[in-house]
């Protein structure tokens, strides 16, 4: 098919004045890089309703560029505006004694690697954990391409390792993870839409190019991930024992809910719920105990 | 070769006559009128330069005794130094002026007193001025070209892709780096609007003169009658500072508190339901009502630094017109400030001819400015231009 009629048909999708612009980054890219494929074969993925981020094989991050690759969940620029706030909000000052990190459901390790770029070197000790064995070797590309090392390689930068784990087995991953905690700082991007949210997809991801398994969250509410994070944090020996600073990413409508669970789970000092950019309630996020 | 000096000296030691004594050029009485005339007139014509420097020699003079008299004394120097070869080569001229009248010397007195007089011309036309004129402020600053197309459609934005890649061009040659940080395009090819960064030094300085409306006068290759056509860009060059903090911490041109951040589209839902890339943002400062948006990365980090960076050009731009305005309210300043809705260059393709209307004369062809490096000529006569006025505003200074 043409050129023109290609890009006609992106824009009939995503209107003209974002298909203008992905067009031109598709350019751009492939300018850089002529091991991407050609304009046409791209237009043609695009047209067909794949991700832009999986044909450019890259995703930007605050800050960082990181690898982009199907089936991982690609980030959401939700996720990279709280992110960015959480850098700063728990920033440590340059000689603190590292944090211990677990990022849970990490996919591409966008959070982790994001706190660990940000923070003053040898202040992040993080552990990336995912089910999915695709996801994990992401994360682990992710790490290299960003220059963060594993713990075993440089315990005085801040580092990055990961660990396949089953969130749906709270007792089994708490004591995968015992040999790394306990955790100073939680993070968490769960699959979280419901059941009733994957009857009606959005048409920007109902081509299904990202794993089903990173959106698709459990039990009909899309909560029960969330309900297993609740019972991970309360077993001995996951948390700090002096308080720990955790931040969940929900879905719009999912917040309260969350902050319910939070508040009853362990000994936050307080639970507060921070919007996201385009005014949606989007991530719970529980402060250690003063 | 000896200089007269020296040359007097050994006679007036030796007493030997001369042998190969030359007769008297009969028209010897012209180079002593000839110099001692282009003495008056090189110092009739610098008159107030020379009276300025005088007077800034003299109130340099320091009759304290403490640390700002010596630096004072120091930043002086140029000024002493100056002055005192100004004042040798002079004394070396005037005794030189009598000397055209001997017929033993006349020639090596003419062509000394030329060399003289030539550097007597150069001292007063590039050093005096030189020294006098302040040093510019923003000599050190990057620059914003800001363009957008303004009456005659397509054809103004051609134009506009036309001029984007000529500044382009001129920052490779000048060993700036330029960066379109924003472009939107038109459907035929052309450029609606765009921001163009050149970094490096000096690049503020030099570009700061193509401010104002560029006309171009042709034929639009869509015109099937042939006419001419008149269509216009206008371009705004801002100053650019070094890079901002990247979270675009409060310095002293605003306080991060009074930027508004927002993101432009609806997400609907957001997060993992949908898919879309959404990177732009727009800036307002609520204090001045300046906005600024940016989309053309597909990083929302990116945008929202560059997005800071022009910001940050629009307050300093405001911040230096501001300045201008309160020097000229203290006292009467001749420097003037370019009005932004002012035409400054026809661009006549039929023709082959680009016109600065603030030089008058002096046209270049078509390609020495699209194709060439006529651009920087048109730069240099229009410092040169400024550095006139900002003389003359100095002199002011001095004079009262």
């Amino acid at each position: 098919m043409p050129l023109a009629r290609l890009a006609a048909r992106l824009a009939a999708a995503i209107g003209a004045q974002p298909a203008r612009q992905e067009l031109k980054w598709m350019k751009q890219a492939r300018a850089a890089d002529p091991t991407l494929p050609a304009l046409p074969a791209m237009l043609t993925r695009r047209v067909a309703g794949e991700p832009l981020a999986y044909i450019l094989g890259a995703q930007p991050f605050g800050p960082l560029t990181l690898r982009a690759r199907a089936p991982v969940l690609i980030p959401r620029p939700e996720t990279e505006d709280w992110a960015l706030r959480l850098a700063h909000t728990l920033a440590p000052s340059p000689g603190m004694p590292a944090r211990r990190i677990l990022d849970l459901c990490t996919g591409s390790a966008c959070i982790p690697l994001l706190l660990c770029a940000l923070w003053p070197p040898g202040t992040a000790r993080a552990l990336a954990v995912d089910v999915a064995p695709a996801a994990l070797a992401l994360a682990a590309d992710n790490a290299r391409l960003t220059h963060t090392p594993t713990l075993a390689e440089n315990p005085a930068a801040n580092t990055l390792d990961v660990l396949h784990g089953d969130l749906r087995h709270p007792g089994a991953l708490a004591r995968a993870l015992r040999a790394h905690g306990p955790f100073d700082v939680l993070t968490a991007n769960p699959p979280y839409l419901s059941k009733a949210d994957w009857a009606h997809l959005d048409p920007s991801i109902a081509a299904l190019h990202e794993d089903p398994a990173a959106l698709r969250g459990d039990d009909d509410d899309g909560l029960g991930l969330y309900r297993r994070i609740a019972e991970l944090v309360a077993l001995p020996g996951v948390l700090a024992p002096g308080g720990a600073d955790v931040a969940l990413e929900v879905g719009w409508t999912q917040a309260a809910a969350v902050r319910d669970m939070l508040a009853r789970a362990a000994g936050f000092a307080r639970v507060e719920v921070w919007a996201d950019p385009w005014g949606r309630e989007r991530v719970v996020v529980g402060r250690r105990r003063a | 070769m000896l200089s007269l000096r020296q040359c007097l000296r050994r006679q007036c030691r030796s007493h030997v006559p001369t042998h190969r004594r030359r007769h008297a050029p009969p028209t010897s009485h012209r180079p002593h009128s000839d110099a001692a005339a282009s003495l008056e007139q090189i110092e009739r014509t610098h008159s107030r330069l020379l009276q300025a420097l005088e007077r800034s020699v003299r109130k340099s003079d320091p009759s304290q005794t403490d640390i700002a008299a010596a630096k004072q004394l120091k930043s002086a120097k140029p000024v002493h130094d100056a002055w005192d070869r100004y004042q040798r080569t002079k004394n070396a001229l005037l005794e030189t002026i009598p000397l055209l009248q001997d017929p033993e010397m006349a020639d090596l007195a003419a062509s000394e007193s030329a060399d003289l007089i030539t550097d007597l011309d150069h001292q007063l036309t590039h050093v005096f001025p030189a020294i006098l004129r302040p040093p510019s402020e923003t000599a050190h600053l990057s620059a914003l070209i800001e363009l957008k197309s303004g009456v005659g459609g397509s054809e103004a934005s051609l134009f506009l892709a036309e001029m984007l890649r000529m500044y382009t061009r001129v920052a490779h040659q000048n060993a700036w780096t330029p960066t379109i940080l924003a472009s939107n395009d038109s459907d035929n090819g052309g450029i609606k609007d765009a921001i163009l960064e050149v970094k490096g030094n000096g690049a503020y300085d030099a570009l700061r003169w193509e401010s104002g409306v560029h006309r171009v006068q042709r034929v639009p290759a869509t015109e099937a009658s042939g006419r001419v056509h008149t269509s216009t860009v206008a371009a705004v060059v801002l100053p650019l500072s070094d890079d901002p903090p990247s979270d675009g911490k409060d310095d002293d041109l605003f306080k991060l508190d009074d930027v508004r951040i927002e993101v432009m589209r609806a997400r609907g839902a957001g997060g993992q339901h949908v898919n879309k890339t959404e990177s732009a943002v727009r800036l307002t400062h609520m204090p001045t009502g300046i906005t600024v948006s940016m989309q053309d990365e597909r990083s929302q980090h990116q945008n929202r630094r560059r997005a800071f960076q022009v910001l940050r050009a629009r307050l300093m731009d405001q911040k230096i017109i501001r300045e201008q305005a309160e020097r000229r309210a203290t006292r009467k300043n001749l420097v003037r400030t370019a009005d932004r809705s002012e035409k400054i260059r026809t661009y006549n393709y039929p023709q082959d001819r680009i016109t600065d209307h603030r030089l008058g004369k002096g046209n270049m062809a078509w390609n020495d400015i699209m194709e060439g490096d006529g651009l920087m000529e048109f730069v240099q006569s229009l410092q040169d231009k400024h550095n006139v006025e900002v003389l003359e505003d100095r002199f002011a200074d001095l004079e009262c």
